[in-house]
């Protein structure tokens, strides 16, 4: 089993490539009116922890399954589920309570569907011995059904008067909420996979999982609670990609599961399950914001952009395993 | 044992989602061809096509859903064909694709109504036009005109965002307004950027927008979602109050563009005709009366809506 170190050469490599986009992002920031670097500013750089926050959220979740060698293709449309069931429930099924009355309802409606959809996600991998990224396709149609479903393919506006709902978007869409929320997750989680026999669990089973079956290790009950899991974090990020839009949508989040699949796999995490880390995911999370910002505040057409970003994907994963190899890590599969 | 419960769920399944139907004298079928109900503007427009049919007891309508797919609204064709409908009313999701299928609607003797987009050969009985590109120049110069009224002169900084490159709202949206920005040297699109017709994306891309220019005076946003998300963006930074934003799609409804003009949010929004009236209303007459010979085309007018027409407006256009 490899060792759960919380800081290895795979970090190294993911820390110098962050250092690199900084350093881009720093040399070709175009500057404002009084002759600064407009990357540099702090409102820019709370911009960048807040919108990379949702994706960060997720990529949380998705790092703990694809340490179990799996794969969670769902994550996008249960964001989706979350925003159309929060907006709903604030703005027609909110029972005659308070305002925090209806805003506590409303998130915990949202996160226990997504925890629902991650729990039955879980399930059915583990019971039915169908392969992640069969089940997780599944889900991902399904739960984008539902979302349409429930809001009649119409978009859920809330928070533009005075009532519960625009208290709810008013907080949800600060800065210090969502970046909170986001380093809540992160340290709880890394913390959870660190120190934590459910974390052990977790890689041996990504690592080897015939070796944890006859380790006796409860290989079924983990991979439900990782997936479970993984469906309340896209149901958080939900919220908040409610709360600041104000706005229930149920076509939101449309390939978000690649954007996160992408920040853990930069942050060095192998998707043949075992080895990888969450300060490696929360890396690999702001490689792909700053390059974003960079991208953006230079007014990058977005097809450049697009193609941009695909090389850094590959460049990135590529870096990584060639200074595994040379450490004589394992990883190379 | 299991493909017995798989067998009885599926019978369940299909005894659970098929309607039982009492035709009793003349019925007409009207079918509706959409080329992707998971859209506002679409979503919106099945609903007033079900409220404009359920009011005619003898029209039975049949709404298909193509998801965005040229193959599938083609499949989905082939099949309504096969069951001749008296109206054949079609939303193509692209031009090219589905000019033949049509064709074939038309040869089987089902008339058929062209809805909202043209397609690449006049194979329908008549054609239900919405101008993009009018509505491009309408708002284009209903900025123009506020900048002209706000520094005496028709002068001033713009902010686009654009939804998805390559479809024909948004080409004509942007190429449209972009022929009256040009005719002002002192008009400026200070920054563009794409934000696929979503609320979500209209923020993000607003929020690097504001970093990166210190003055803008206008928001010109291709669908209303994006221009309320830009006006988000700004609030955030507390500089809401120093732009105007406009929008087009003009929805009813709580959700809809109209009731962000009435809440103070956006200047304007252009109404994008919902087309499915107009296409029932003359459907209507061809169904009931043989001799009734349609125009090849008719060409339906954008409505701008400001705070002074919204609540006419919103009460028309909310079900």
């Amino acid at each position: 089993m490899p060792r759960p170190s919380r800081f290895n050469f795979v970090n190294l490599q993911s820390g110098l490539g962050l250092a690199i986009i900084v350093l881009l992002a720093v040399l070709t920031s175009p500057r404002s009116g009084s002759g600064d670097r407009i990357f540099l500013e702090v409102g820019n750089l709370t911009d960048i922890l807040r919108q990379v926050s949702e994706i960060g959220i997720m990529a949380v979740g998705m790092t703990l399954v694809i340490l179990t060698a799996g794969i969670d293709l769902s994550v996008g449309s249960t964001l989706a589920m979350a925003t159309s069931i929060a907006g709903l429930t604030l703005a027609t099924w909110a029972p005659a309570t308070g305002t925090a009355g209806k805003i506590l309802f409303a998130v915990a409606c949202a996160l226990a569907a997504s925890a629902l959809a991650g729990a039955v996600n879980g399930f059915v991998i583990a019971n039915l011995r169908i392969q992640p990224f069969i089940v997780t396709l599944a889900s991902m149609i399904g739960i984008r059904g539902l979302a349409r479903r429930l809001t009649n393919n119409t978009n859920i506006d809330f928070g533009f008067g005075s009532d519960a709902g625009s208290v709810f978007a008013r907080i949800g869409s600060q800065k210090s909420t969502v970046v909170a929320a986001f380093a809540i997750v992160f340290i709880a989680f890394s913390v959870l996979l660190s120190r934590t026999v459910f974390g052990r669990r977790v890689r041996a089973i990504g690592d080897n999982e015939t070796a944890a079956v006859y380790a006796g290790l409860p290989i079924k009950r983990t991979k439900i609670y990782v997936y479970t899991w993984c469906g309340i974090l896209a149901g958080l990020a939900g919220v908040l990609h409610a709360a600041q839009n104000h706005q229930g949508n149920p076509n939101a989040g449309i390939s978000y599961e690649l954007d996160a699949i992408a920040a853990v796999v930069i942050g060095g995490t192998s998707l043949a399950g075992g080895k990888g880390s969450m300060a490696g995911t929360l890396m690999g999370t702001l490689i792909m914001g700053i390059l974003t910002n960079m991208l953006r505040l230079n007014n990058v057409d977005s097809n450049t952009e697009m193609m941009l970003k695909a090389v850094i994907i590959i460049a990135a994963v590529w870096i990584q395993q060639f200074d595994t190899r040379r450490f004589g890590k394992r990883g190379l599969r | 044992m299991r493909l017995y419960w798989i067998c009885a769920a599926l019978a369940g399944l299909l005894i659970g989602c098929s309607k039982s139907s009492a035709p009793a004298g003349k019925t007409y079928f009207v079918a509706f061809s959409q080329c992707n109900n998971a859209e506002p503007y679409r979503s919106a427009q099945n609903e007033l096509l079900t409220r404009i049919c359920s009011g005619k007891p003898d029209v039975k309508l049949t709404i298909t859903d193509a998801q965005q797919d040229n193959s599938k609204q083609i499949a989905q064709i082939e099949t309504l064909i096969l069951q001749k409908p008296d109206l054949l009313i079609v939303a193509p999701n692209e031009r090219a694709p589905l000019t033949a299928v049509m064709g074939k609607a038309m040869a089987a003797g089902i008339p058929t109504i062209c809805l909202e987009r043209d397609i690449a050969e006049p194979n329908y009985t008549t054609y239900i036009a919405c101008d993009n590109r009018a509505i491009g120049k309408r708002a284009g110069q209903f900025i123009v005109d506020n900048l002209a009224a706000k520094y005496g002169q028709p002068k001033g900084k713009i902010v686009e965002l654009r939804g998805l490159l390559g479809v024909e709202g948004e080409i004509n949206r942007y190429g449209g307004a972009h022929e009256v920005f040009q005719q002002y040297p002192d008009i400026k699109v200070v920054h563009e950027a794409v934000a696929d017709w979503l609320q979500a994306k209209g923020r993000e891309r607003m929020l690097e927008i504001l970093r990166a220019q210190p003055e803008i005076d206008a928001v010109y946003g291709h669908n209303d979602p994006m221009a309320v998300g830009a006006y988000l963006a700004a609030q955030d930074l507390g500089r809401e109050k120093s732009m105007f934003f406009v929008g087009v799609d003009g929805l009813g409804g709580p959700a809809g563009g109209i009731k962000k003009v009435m809440d103070g949010i956006l200047a304007a929004t252009f109404y994008y005709p919902l087309a499915v009236d107009k296409a029932m209303e003359i459907g209507d007459r061809m169904l009931r009366d043989p001799s009734f010979k349609p125009e090849k085309k008719y060409m339906l007018a954008t409505e701008i809506i400001t705070p002074e027409n919204a609540k006419q407006m919103y009460d028309k256009l909310t079900f």
